[in-house]
């Protein structure tokens, strides 16, 4: 079963922007929510990463990433 | 199937049609057709032109030497000779392009034209571009948005199926040897006849405690994505340039209150300073430098130091913005190229480095004006460099 992924965006933040196009192009399905307009998911957000209060964060299954990192991604989707 | 190759002594595109046909192991019939000669005749007959290089697989004409890299680069070949597409071996690229920002994709678009085989790695597609919201100064585009900009520019090298490592660091270059090895982090080499250097700049860090151990909790270099995030809250800004002022600026919207910070006079725009020095929400330190950042496991604050009279103040924030400059992405190379004062790798006009077949292009390199449009004009010149220095070679 696909490991689901949530990205924690902002919408000036380029790499956000980069962050969903490469999970649209490789056909992998993910919710996007924008943290400056949605308090519960800046909440989640920065429950989960263990405090991050920058854009985007990345959760793939367990995994949560700070900053579209390409290779930690890639390590996270690894047996998805 | 059976390949054909039509050549003249001589005659360079034979050459490379050979060395092509060679470098992929593909058994070929050479026949020498000299205009005016039979086998010429036959050549014309076959392929309806009288010019050499001609190209036969399995008796249909293909063209020259550029059609034949045309029919490698959209992945044709293999299929043309009716093979499987096989795993490529492990080859030695034209041109190996070290970053994905506008200067390396500018790059990329000029030696895949010149039939170069390319590879672009690259951490990052976008580089600093990424951290922008709307470019203003790119000609054709009045305003458009960052990372719009930066799809475009990789839409348009896609087209033309140029073979890409996104998401790789590079751990290590060999420079000297006529052909140029590159090892990524992952332990894999890449070889290329030649390098082109285009890996940009990164944020400049402050290099004091606790900025390392607070990134990303409440310390960001990129003002741009993270600003929305300190509704309501206290921030300062470190900085005294465009960067640091057009953070000011977007902040002003955003935050309660602002604290700036930096070493020098504020040096940004006329019309960034008015606003900032206007704006009641901030509060302006100049000659001042930071030393600490506070917080456990969040930013909490800022400690910084008047450089006149030592004194300390800190100021209770939740975010710190830095925007104190770029620094060129140069350590891989620092022990062979020739580097300023500033860590820029130095190229002349033409982009070329001083090491026979390494160019440099874009905001690694002394060219002054780090601007898009700058690097995309010297990411063209290194690669034209380039080809001029490969065709130099044969």
């Amino acid at each position: 079963m696909a490991k689901k992924v949530k990205i924690f965006t902002a919408p000036t933040c380029g790499y956000c922007a980069q962050a969903k196009a490469y999970f649209t192009e490789k056909g992998i399905a993910f919710e996007a929510f924008d943290v400056t307009s949605d308090a519960e998911a800046m909440q989640e957000m920065r429950k989960i990463s263990g405090g991050a209060r920058s854009v985007p964060v990345i959760a793939v299954g367990e995994e949560v990433i700070v900053g579209f990192d390409r290779s930690a991604v890639e390590k996270a989707l690894e047996g998805a | 199937m059976e390949v054909v190759l039509y050549s003249i002594d001589g005659c360079p595109f034979c050459e490379k049609a050979r060395a092509f046909l060679a470098s992929k192991d593909i058994a070929f019939q050479e026949i020498s057709a000299p205009q005016g000669s039979q086998a010429w005749e036959e050549m014309k007959n076959l392929t309806g032109s009288g010019t050499v290089p001609q190209v036969l697989i399995g008796g249909h004409a293909i063209g020259g030497y550029a059609d034949l890299v045309d029919l490698e680069l959209t992945g044709k070949l293999q299929e043309a000779l009716g093979l499987k597409q096989a795993q490529p071996a492990p080859q030695l690229y034209d041109v190996i392009i070290l970053g994905a920002g506008p200067a390396g994709l500018s790059a990329a678009i000029y030696t895949i034209r010149k039939l170069l085989k390319t590879l672009i790695i690259s951490a990052d597609v976008g580089g600093q571009i990424a951290w922008t919201s709307d470019v203003e100064n790119y000609l054709g585009f009045s305003q458009v948005n960052a990372a719009e900009l930066v799809s475009k520019f990789e839409s348009h090298v896609k087209r033309f199926d140029v073979e890409k490592i996104i998401g790789s660091e590079v751990s290590a270059v060999d420079l000297i040897g006529r052909s140029k090895r590159v090892t990524t982090s992952d332990g894999k080499t890449y070889w290329g006849k030649t390098l082109i250097i285009a890996t940009g700049g990164r944020h400049r860090p402050l290099n004091i405690p606790g900025e390392k151990e607070l990134l990303a909790k409440g310390l960001t270099y990129c003002s741009t994505c993270d600003a929305p995030l300190f509704a309501g809250a206290e921030v300062a800004v470190v900085g005294g340039g465009n960067s640091a002022l057009g953070a000011v600026v977007d902040l002003i919207n955003i935050a309660t209150r602002i604290t700036l910070i930096s070493l020098t006079p504020l040096t940004g725009d006329p019309i960034y300073r008015e606003k900032v020095v206007k704006s009641e929400k901030v509060e302006i330190f100049t000659g001042y430098q930071p030393t600490r950042v506070l917080g456990e496991t969040m930013v909490e604050g800022l400690e910084f130091k008047s450089l006149a009279t030592g004194e300390i103040k800190t100021v209770a924030v939740e975010g710190v913005f830095v925007e104190i400059g770029i620094q060129p992405n140069t350590s891989l190379f620092l022990d062979i190229l020739t580097t300023n004062d500033k860590g820029e790798i130095l190229v002349d006009t033409q982009c070329r480095t001083g090491v026979a077949g390494v160019f440099a292009c874009g905001d690694v390199t002394n060219v002054p004006f780090k601007q898009v449009v700058v690097a995309v004009g010297e990411g063209a010149k290194a690669a034209l460099s380039a080809y001029n220095y490969l065709m130099s070679q044969k």
